[in-house]
């Protein structure tokens, strides 16, 4: 064999590089095949396949309405409480689904991290890429709601998707402690449900983040959630542009939880095979 | 001399049996933690615990590219250990290895499989996920179909299969897998005799081929047959290494002590 062949070298745990971006690049295949798989997985032996990603936030967009818009009567800066709470709920959605199933993705795994070698990243990039396709999907229906309302989108679209990056690095970056966690003490388990229904509560779903004091400004920013929400619904609302100051603390946020998470997960991942 | 394939130096892996059941829950390790002051159990203390298991230790061997190194050893003998390693699914916890070239393992039959999914569908996902490229697998799936003798159900979603068929699907897709320096459990042998004799014949093929082989078997005479030298393992320990016959001699001795 003439060609160069590759070389690597093992070593006892916790001696691996920190960043190794060619591996990931290797494993690409990897990532696509599972994505692949959980979506074709989820959609089979539906009628309507694909179609849930769409139907599900409608059906709660539809329940929220009633409740909280009809019932409650939530301020919501004079736009139409349902494409109000939709523009919200589906930043939301794509936020909780992805953090829910990327957290438990390595225990959720467990047969295929004790069977063969890859990045364990690459399971919770899936879990999160496979989130963002139900969330393309279901942003269809938000776009029929901007019809029927005749509501233009705003220049903020521009900023939306940058925004949900934002969204993105926040949840890897959670998700890389938690699932890392998880592979030793399954409590993390048990706590998640109540921590997305918290989590949720403290970002402007049902709610407009005007309604919040101004002078928890700051402590509401470090939920990068609020700024990625309020940027959509400036971006196909109309609603109030979030304040850059906000936008700021929330990249903070987000950054200090990849470096974070990353450099944690790192650390633990090559005993994960022995302990999950 | 050509490079070396594998260079394993030293290599040890170290478990703690039943340990980590005690540690699941966040409570315990709170307490452990709380009364870590007042507790001093030093790492070499640790090592000693009656709970720890050295599954291998200073193990060293080398294997140059083209040549076929049996591994062998009774139950619990740390064969499965030390190719975990290689396949680097577990880290060791003292030593290194040097690889040169890919690394395909075949220990473990239906990885990456999926009940919902067909047949054909299942070769693509297990296909990737023990290594080959989405194209690799194209190119070869007429012949991995082939080999698995259940090519009128490829595209019926493979629960609904017999567990022979699943086998030897899920088989016929980990000896299809190209790598320069190739795993292999003869246990992997699956279905009936004449499945498990064109199995072992497609896992000495693979040794013949001219690649890098690190091959497990009870099989003597499969070992005899294909491999240049031989690696004994009795508890974790090369208990004797390098000439084939050797080593097959001695582990027979052990066999019939036994």
């Amino acid at each position: 064999m003439s060609q160069s062949l590759e070389a690597y070298l093992i070593r006892p745990a916790g001696k691996q590089s920190v960043m190794d971006l060619r591996e990931l690049w290797q494993y690409r295949h990897l990532l696509a095949t599972l994505v692949w798989r959980t979506l074709r997985v989820r959609y089979q032996q539906t009628v309507i396949g694909v179609g849930w990603a769409v139907l599900q936030p409608m059906l709660l967009a539809f329940v929220f309405t009633i409740i909280f818009g009809r019932l409650a009567g939530i301020p919501t800066n004079g736009q139409p409480y349902p494409i109000f709470v939709l523009s919200g709920l589906l930043v939301w959605l794509f936020v909780a689904q992805s953090f829910n199933t990327a957290s438990v993705s390595m225990v959720a795994n467990s047969h295929l991290i004790t069977r063969i070698y890859f990045p364990k990243v690459i399971l919770i990039l899936a879990a999160l890429i496979t989130a963002l396709v139900d969330f393309l999907c279901a942003l269809v229906l938000l776009a029929l709601m901007m019809v029927w309302y005749g509501i233009a989108p705003t220049i903020g679209v521009v900023y939306f998707v940058p925004m949900l990056l934002l969204a993105m690095m926040t949840v890897f970056g959670l998700s890389l402690w938690l699932s890392a966690l998880n592979v030793a003490y399954r409590d993390i388990g048990h706590v998640l449900p109540f921590l997305v229904q918290m989590w949720m509560f403290l970002s402007p779903v049902i709610y407009p983040s005007t309604l919040l004091p101004p002078k928890y400004s700051f402590l509401y920013a470090l939920n990068p959630v609020v700024v990625v929400i309020d940027t959509s619904r400036w971006a196909f609302t109309g609603g109030p542009p979030p304040a850059a100051w906000m936008v700021a603390v929330s990249c903070a946020t987000a950054a200090f939880l990849c470096v974070s998470g990353y450099w944690f997960f790192r650390r633990h991942e090559s005993t994960f095979a022995d302990i999950v | 001399m050509a490079e070396l394939a594998v260079d394993a130096r030293e290599l040890g892996k170290w478990y703690v049996v039943n340990e980590n059941r005690f540690r699941r829950t966040l409570s315990e390790k709170l307490g452990r933690v709380l009364s870590a002051p007042f507790r001093r159990t030093a790492r070499a203390e640790r090592y000693a615990s009656p709970q720890a298991i050295w599954a291998l230790r200073h193990v060293s061997f080398q294997v140059e590219p083209g040549k076929v190194m049996g591994v062998i050893g009774r139950n619990g003998s740390g064969k499965s250990t030390l190719l975990r390693i290689l396949a680097r699914i577990t880290a060791p916890t003292e030593g290194t290895v040097r690889l040169r070239g890919r690394v395909g393992a075949l220990l473990e039959v239906g990885t990456g499989f999926h009940p919902d999914l067909s047949g054909r569908e299942n070769i693509l996902l297990a296909g990737t996920m023990i290594g080959m490229t989405p194209r690799e697998v194209r190119r070869r799936e007429d012949e991995i179909i082939a080999f698995s003798e259940v090519s009128d159900f490829i595209d019926t979603p493979v629960k609904h299969y017999s567990s022979g068929m699943f086998m030897r699907l899920a088989f016929a897709v980990a000896a299809h897998l190209e790598a320069e320096i190739m795993l292999v459990d003869e246990v992997l042998a699956v279905g009936d005799e004449a499945f498990q004799r064109k199995c072992k014949a497609k896992i000495r093929q693979t040794a013949r081929d001219g690649r890098t082989v690190l091959f497990t078997s009870h099989d003597m005479e499969s070992v005899r047959t294909i491999c240049h030298s031989c690696l004994l393992l009795d508890r974790g320990k090369a208990l004797k290494q390098g000439d084939v016959e050797e080593c097959v001699a001695e582990y027979q001795r052990s066999q019939a002590d036994a």
